[in-house]
């Protein structure tokens, strides 16, 4: 008896969950439908998906055919040899450590250029670079590199602040939102609604253009796509899509405090700006401020100072064997404590400007994609630290390998940490949207 | 009339809250970022003078003629702009090992930068709506109603809307400049002050040009809302896409061979002379064969004339016999000369030809340059930034001006050099490589910045461009709002 009834009370309170279930699901996806079905329509939507999908697909393009090059470079670099200097033996040929460019750099380019450099036994064990690029346009030095990351970074986030900046106060100006809520329609659904809506439907062209140039990039033979490539772009790709929604719901929080769209607008362009450019580029140069750090011409010219004081104190003649071998000692501790003591501050100042620029969503996002595709900061600290490894070592020592970082090294190494950020950041501006919109004066 | 239509646009755009949001902004990011800087250009100056002083104390104490080519002292100062441009960096090639990879990540913020991307932005926020929203709220309408021509309308709103939009940035430069007075690590000199002026006008005409784009934009377009986003469209293609596009553009192009692959190139040429070296010998060896015969021989027995080699083996016994034998002497006179000819050739058409492979390349490097620069001409954008860099010195131009005052100065140091050592070798007949020479009063090696005259011959004709890029929005606009409906 008491079974039965426990059991009907169980099954029409689960039946009425359902209901409820499905109703708000069947509104969510009216409201979804009709959000992307306005969007569709829009002018903005026009303009802005065939602004993204040329770009894209030019963006891609462009660096394949710099990847070839830098390909070709690579392939002349190997085979080349240099003249070891002032070896015991007199002079030795050797061929310079280069490593080659990853076709992931296509997509992120990073520091690949800096570290595809080759690298070669320099006066008294130190280390030269040479790039002998074949494009030695000087140009570059002045404007950045138009990859899929920059895409990403500046002008999709731009695009997503576009997309959402007015999904609120947009609808308080033409009067719909107050029909809206006029009806049995609850707040949270609704604004969950739109986000989907909006952000679907602003996603959707950047995959498929996405997908465009990365199948035809991958299909041309020069490019070498490992399962370890697949699974680091397909990483990439979440990421890009987290840090776009992240300027969504940005664009949203803004649209939620605001009640003109032209205010929102306005507001949303200098936020984007100062996330985007200001914060970035001005902290790397704070972060200079807060860390003492020679410059690189300093360190060298102390270092070939060093170098030539213990030309001449080895080579002065009337001393004994001990006394010389004590000077080179003493000149090559001095040597390495200078450099260790370059490095030491050197890598302060990174983990400084990390952490300032990581205030915003797009430095986190850098160094995130360049940290996966393998051409950021941390796989420059292990290359050089490879290099200097095999410097250090006999003259005729195997030849040099270097694997970049495997996607488990990738996570291992905290790559996942700016992630986390994004998310964070993701999950901040959507609470803030959501509660502003709670407390929205629709009137 | 137009005073009245000036004073409005003006007031307008004053209380607008855009204005507010533009001026607290720039206001507050110009100011961070030239303290910043300044205090970036305090320590570039004091590692500067580290390096000058210690090449100093080196030269001081370890000056021989043996080791003096690695320590020619030449340090480039910072650029006297740095506090509010920061120069690019030099020859790639170059690079140092532990150089610092974050710039590439992220390019420095710069007053450059504030003017390329905030201003433009704030410019078009400015004018998008200048003629879109008078439209859609009414009051276009009752404007014309009146007696007014509209070309004084579009001059009223282009005056009265400029003159709002440069109040932030002049004031915002204004404090910058008076931080820049203040600080007193920072001495500008009266051209410097001469280039600073020039550089706010060549800035002021890149700002109104994307007043005037949006003005043009916002005559050709019904709502303010598709006004804006093709406003933005054009700044997306015009500020972030052409300018970084067009290096790589012209890099396919214009391929140029790498530098070891015209090492490779130059050795296979030195290789291919050798062999030609060689046979022209045994033409000479063949030759004096035949009309010597056993005179020559005899000058062969002793491995004289052996096919490669130019050392003599027995040089006194040739020497012995030239002195016994006028005729043997004669015959080897003889040969030496055409010997020394067909090397001289040889080596001159080597030469030559080298000479021409590296020429090619530097010629096609200039042309990859030359077409990207001229490429990317077609955004405003690139073109304020050769003004605004070369005008400043801190651009390309001056770090080829800068690589030509060193290599002078290399010159006039090393006559310095050779004549301590011949008074040194006068002075002391021990003299050796390793003895210590006094070198306390050589010149200091002093970069001056290169006169304005070369400067603004390079500059002038990007500033043209962008002079025009003004008018040719402005016709448009004006063509655009003379049909305009305004209902």
């Amino acid at each position: 008896m008491l079974n039965r009834i426990v059991g009907k009370e169980i099954r029409n309170s689960l039946s009425s969950y359902k209901c409820s279930i499905t109703r708000v699901l069947t509104t969510l996806e009216l409201i979804v439908g009709k959000e992307m079905r306005h969007n569709l329509f829009s002018y903005k939507f026009s303009i802005i998906t065939i602004l993204t999908t040329i770009l894209i697909l030019v963006s891609i393009f462009i660096m394949y055919l710099d990847y070839c090059l830098a390909r070709e470079n690579y392939e002349i670099l190997r085979s080349s040899t240099y003249a070891i200097p002032l070896t015991s033996e007199g002079i030795s040929e050797a061929t310079p450590v280069v490593i080659p460019p990853t076709p992931l750099s296509i997509f992120a380019k990073g520091l690949d250029e800096n570290l595809c450099r080759s690298y070669e036994r320099g006066f008294g064990g130190g280390v030269s670079v040479n790039s002998n690029r074949q494009s030695v346009n000087n140009l570059f030095k002045l404007f950045t590199v138009p990859d899929l990351l920059y895409v990403i970074k500046v002008i999709l986030s731009l695009c997503a602040m576009l997309f959402s900046f007015d999904i609120v106060s947009g609808e308080k100006e033409t009067g719909t939102l107050r029909q809206s809520l006029s009806n049995s329609l609850k707040r949270p659904i609704l604004i969950i609604g739109k986000w989907i809506g909006g952000f679907t439907s602003f996603i959707l062209p950047f995959f498929v253009a996405v997908l465009l140039g990365t199948a035809f990039v991958t299909l041309k033979p020069t490019v070498d796509m490992s399962p370890q490539n697949w699974a680091k772009l397909g990483l990439f790709l979440l990421s890009s899509v987290i840090y776009l929604s992240v300027f969504f719901s940005l664009g949203l929080l803004i649209s939620c405090l605001t009640h003109q769209s032209s205010l929102s607008l306005v507001i949303s362009l200098f936020v984007w700006t100062i996330l985007v450019f200001v914060i970035p580029n001005l902290g790397n140069i704070l972060a200079r401020q807060l860390v003492r750090i020679p410059t690189v011409q300093q360190l060298d010219l102390r270092r070939e100072q060093i170098q030539i004081r213990k030309g001449i104190e080895v080579n002065r003649p009337q001393t004994t064997m001990y006394e010389r071998m004590e000077a080179l000692e003493r000149f090559n501790s001095e040597n390495e404590m200078l450099g260790e003591d370059y490095r030491n501050r050197f890598n302060r100042l990174v983990t400084i400007s990390k952490n300032i620029t990581r205030i915003s969503p797009a430095a986190a996002f850098t160094f995130q994609a360049t940290d996966i595709m393998g051409t950021g900061m941390l796989e420059e600290r292990k290359l050089k630290r490879a290099v200097r490894q095999y410097m250090h070592s006999e003259a005729n020592s195997p030849a040099f390998s270097y694997q970049r970082s495997s996607f488990r090294e990738v996570l291992g190494r905290g790559g996942l940490s700016n992630c986390l950020i994004l998310i964070l950041f993701n999950v901040l501006f959507f609470t803030g949207a959501y509660v502003a919109f709670l407390r929205y004066d629709a009137r | 009339m137009l005073k009245t239509i000036i004073a409005r646009e003006f007031l307008n755009n004053i209380l607008d809250l855009r204005f507010i949001v533009g001026l607290v902004l720039c206001v507050i990011i110009t100011v961070a970022c030239t303290i910043i800087l300044s205090h970036d250009y305090g320590k570039e100056l004091a590692d500067y003078n580290i390096r000058v002083n210690l090449q100093d104390d080196f030269l001081s104490n370890y000056a021989t003629r043996g080791r003096i080519s690695g320590m020619v002292p030449h340090q480039k100062p910072p650029e006297r702009f740095r506090p509010l441009i920061i120069g690019i960096s030099g020859n790639e090639n170059s690079k140092s090992f532990d150089d610092n990879p974050l710039p590439i990540l992220f390019p420095s913020l710069d007053f450059l930068f504030i003017v390329t991307i905030i201003m433009s932005l704030l410019a078009i926020l400015f004018s998008y709506d200048a003629i879109t929203g008078e439209r859609q709220r009414g009051t276009l309408r009752l404007v014309i109603a009146n007696s007014i021509s509209r070309t004084t309308i579009l001059f009223g709103k282009l005056v009265g809307g400029a003159a709002s939009l440069l109040i932030p940035f002049i004031l915002s430069l204004l404090l910058g400049v008076l931080y820049i007075n203040l600080n007193p690590n920072i001495q500008w000199d009266g051209l410097a002050w001469v280039e600073l002026v020039l550089l706010t006008v060549a800035s002021i005409t890149f700002i109104m040009l994307f007043y005037l784009l949006g003005l043009m934009v916002s005559t050709f377009s019904r709502y303010s809302a598709t006004s804006i986003l093709s406003c933005l469209f054009l700044w997306v293609l015009l500020i972030l896409v052409i300018p970084n596009v067009c290096p790589y553009i012209s890099a396919q192009l214009r391929r140029v061979p790498s530098i070891r692959e015209t090492e490779r190139q130059s050795e296979e040429i030195g290789q291919a002379y050798d062999e030609v070296h060689q046979q022209r010998r045994k033409q000479v060896v063949n030759k004096f064969r035949s009309a010597y015969g056993g005179l020559f021989s005899k000058l062969e027995s002793l491995g004289f004339g052996r096919i490669l080699d130019d050392e003599i083996d027995d040089r006194e016994k040739v020497g012995g016999l030239a002195a016994a034998d006028p005729q043997f002497r004669t015959m080897v006179d003889a040969f030496r000369h055409e010997l020394d000819q067909v090397s001289s050739e040889v080596r001159g058409a080597e030469r030559q030809e080298v000479d021409k492979l590296w020429g090619d390349l530097n010629t096609k490097v200039a042309a990859q340059t030359k077409l990207a620069k001229n490429l990317a001409c077609i955004s405003p954008l690139a073109n304020f930034v050769y003004v605004a860099r070369d005008l400043t010195g801190t651009g390309l131009r001056s770090l080829q001006y800068f690589e030509k005052t060193k290599s002078e100065y290399r010159k006039l140091f090393w006559r310095y050099v050779s004549k301590k050592v011949e008074d040194a070798r006068k002075n002391d007949p021990t003299f050796r490589r390793d003895t210590f020479l006094d070198l306390s009063d050589y010149s200091r090696f002093e970069f001056k910045e290169e006169a304005l005259r070369g400067k603004l011959g390079e500059v002038l004709p990007y500033w043209g461009i962008l002079v025009l890029f003004n008018v040719v929005f402005f016709v448009a606009a004006f063509a655009g709002f003379m049909r305009y409906d305004v209902r």
